[in-house]
């Protein structure tokens, strides 16, 4: 009977009731409040439930030593997790993003990559404002990419520049790209007149093929030989929307933005979201962490707002640009957009401003990217 | 054009050759060497014995199995490193030393001539004839100093070496760097330098500007270029016309609608949506196959027998 009593005891031991602390209980909670968002509000459902269900297995209290945990060299959960700890799932998913992005509105209108390039200013005052709190310029640049809106970035520039902080820089960039049709309206609305909301932009012209085939090549060749860090992800954008754009490998742009990028995004999303572990993530530098992605986040869509404002000063009567789409130059694709067009069409039911707005938000990939490639080559 | 293009692929073939050769063995360099030892560093079997030692510059990892060491510029393989030792796998940006004590049978990191009896020391390709590094031994070395690179792998190497780079060191040190670095990371270096991050926010929009910038004069180059294409073309088609049109000025909306229009007119027979409310029935007909047939059934039925047979 004592046998019995004591294996029962043994086997409550290693139970994750024995060995839960409010801490687990409380990620676990968050995990629900994600997959709720997730389903309720529809907000990056793609993202937000593998992300709040990865929160949820790693967080169940585990006894140590039964190697299963995502902290656990050789564990299943470890194995996975490589892809985020050496930075190999990111490019992966540019690749998907460069297959199923169309160029077009920026190749026939190239002058919105300025609003992509200057709405990388928040990346930067968040850096700056993360060094003055305390955090050593590596972990303030991986904070700062938070502002970029772009979680495949975040995670290959956290990866590499602070894996300490990897998890919550990765949570807060995702929850903010989610929460990008509540950031971004105010602050759109607070920066622009009702005159600057409603004018409308010529139609983006035709692009020939030659075209499209040319900017994957000559961006790439571009932007990686000022900034050589940024190739993984500069590479592997350009890569597949040549796969895209050449028209001769469709079988592989469709894997590449099909099957690929959705495998990739399952196990990035699921293997974020476990390495939250309460142990690992409830700290105070990530509350910080939360404060300054939101201050990143939102200096991001002001900079990308304000300069449209000072481009419309040098540009002629009928090339105006809407500073709706400003916002767009964070490169949460397609949900900037989305907004621009949503809050346009709240000013005049008939302006879209949907296709304008995709240039500045491609525009942001290549701009965060290379933003990126400037932090890993001054601070790694 | 099919003839050269022959000649083209070849040569891009050689030259792939080329390059992936260079990403392994000629990263390779002798990098430091002492000749007589007295009062430095003991060997595994508690010798002193002069040493030299092979510096990887390169990025990957470098099997150095069956690669040449030799003395005598006669005789190139006059030392084989063994093949299959996993210890001769040098790491990127990693040394590793040999025992110049002409004591072969203590292992692979033992050679079988010594430094004092030399002139110059080659290491040479697994191939036996591409010399990947030389160094003339100087002659007025005393013992226990060291000659080496003055900062690792820098300086000439090859065929041709001339000691480019080399010079007496302050210090031995075997299996680790010639030159000291002063140990603190770019992050470090740029806490001490931008302590408020504001030159780095500076520079980095530079850059990024800078991009995005040529990358929007390019594009507005190729833009007007591709247009003036189209429109050479549009011209040229409607040469007889009197009204022509500008493609500059025609959106995309535009031509998306008139495409439609002509799917529409060119299939014109897929756009009667009555059909789709039309039963149509087509003729049933039941194919014949020995897995339907009930002649030709699998099982056959049970049958009862007759009371007469029992």
């Amino acid at each position: 009977m004592d046998q019995i009593l004591n294996n029962l005891q043994q086997f409550w031991e290693y139970t994750g009731f024995a060995n839960a602390t409010y801490q687990h209980i409380l990620m676990i909670c968050i995990g629900i409040i994600f997959i709720t968002m997730a389903i309720v509000k529809e907000w990056e459902p793609l993202l937000l439930i593998p992300i709040g269900f990865g929160m949820i297995i790693g967080n169940i209290p585990l006894f140590a030593g039964l190697n299963v945990g995502i902290y656990e060299e050789g564990s299943v959960l470890n194995i996975l997790y490589n892809g985020v700890q050496k930075g190999w799932y990111p490019p992966l998913i540019f690749l998907g993003i460069g297959a199923m992005t169309d160029f077009s509105s920026l190749i026939s209108n190239p002058k919105l990559l300025l609003i992509g390039a200057a709405a990388q200013f928040g990346i930067f005052a968040a850096y700056a404002i993360s060094l003055s709190l305390g955090f050593e310029p590596s972990a303030a640049g991986a904070i700062g990419i938070i502002g970029g809106a772009d979680g495949p970035t975040a995670i290959f520039l956290s990866s590499r520049l602070a894996p300490d902080l990897m998890g919550a820089i990765a949570i807060s960039a995702y929850s903010y790209m989610a929460l990008v049709p509540v950031i971004q309206p105010p602050i759109m609305r607070l920066l622009t007149t009702k005159k600057e909301r409603l004018i409308r932009m010529k139609p983006p012209r035709v692009v020939s093929r030659m075209e499209k085939i040319v900017f994957p090549i000559v961006g790439l060749l571009l932007t990686t030989f000022i900034v050589p860090s940024g190739l993984p992800l500069l590479g592997m954008l350009f890569f597949g929307n040549l796969l895209k754009e050449s028209g001769v490998t469709r079988r592989l742009a469709e894997t590449a933005r099909g099957p690929l990028v959705d495998i990739v995004t399952i196990l990035i999303g699921l293997t974020v979201g476990c390495s939250t572990q309460a142990d690992k993530f409830l700290q105070l530098n990530s509350i910080l962490i939360f404060g300054l992605g939101a201050l990143s986040f939102i200096v991001a869509t002001s900079a990308g707002v304000l300069f449209v404002k000072f481009m419309n000063l040098f540009l002629k009567q009928g090339n105006k640009i809407n500073p709706l789409i400003g916002n767009s130059g964070v490169s949460a694709v397609p949900d900037s957009a989305r907004v621009s067009e949503n809050v346009g069409l709240s000013y005049d039911r008939s302006n879209h401003l949907l296709m304008h707005a995709m240039g500045p938000n491609v525009a942001g990939v290549i701009g965060s990217a290379v933003a990126a490639g400037i932090l890993l080559g001054f601070l790694s | 054009m099919k003839k050269y293009l022959k000649f083209i692929l070849a040569g891009v073939f050689v030259l792939f050759q080329l390059s992936l050769y260079g990403q392994s063995m000629t990263d390779l360099r002798l990098n430091e060497l002492l000749i007589v030892n007295t009062d430095d560093y003991q060997d595994d079997f508690g010798e002193h014995s002069g040493w030299f030692e092979i510096f990887n510059t390169g990025y990957g990892t470098v099997d150095i199995g069956g690669c040449y060491l030799s003395n005598d510029p006669e005789n190139l393989k006059k030392y084989t490193i063994p093949r299959r030792d996993i210890l001769t796998r040098i790491k990127p940006r990693q040394h590793i030393l040999f025992w110049a004590d002409n004591k072969p049978y203590r292992g692979s990191f033992h050679v079988n001539f010594t430094l004092a009896e030399s002139s110059m020391l080659i290491l040479t390709s697994s191939d036996g004839s591409t010399i990947l590094d030389m160094v003339s031994l100087p002659l007025d070395l005393k013992p226990n100093e060291s000659y080496g690179r003055l900062v690792d792998g820098e300086g000439s190497y090859g065929t041709g070496s001339d000691n480019t780079g080399w010079g007496v060191l302050s210090r031995t040190s075997p299996s680790t760097n010639n030159h000291s670095l002063d140990g603190k990371s770019r992050s470090e270096r740029m806490k001490e330098t931008d302590p408020f991050g504001w030159i780095m926010a500076v520079m980095a929009m530079s850059v990024v500007f800078l991009s995005l910038v040529m990358l929007f004069l390019v594009f507005k180059g190729t833009g007007n270029i591709a247009l003036r294409w189209s429109q050479k073309k549009a011209d040229a088609y409607h040469k007889n016309k009197t009204k022509k049109i500008s493609l500059a000025e025609t959106s995309g909306e535009t031509f998306a609608a008139i495409s439609m229009a002509l799917h529409l007119y060119a299939n014109e027979t897929e756009v009667h949506d009555i059909e789709n409310t039309i039963l149509t029935i087509e003729q049933v007909r039941r194919n014949y196959s020995p897995w339907s047939s009930k002649f030709h059934s699998m099982r056959k039925p049970p049958e009862m027998r007759k009371k007469l047979d029992r």
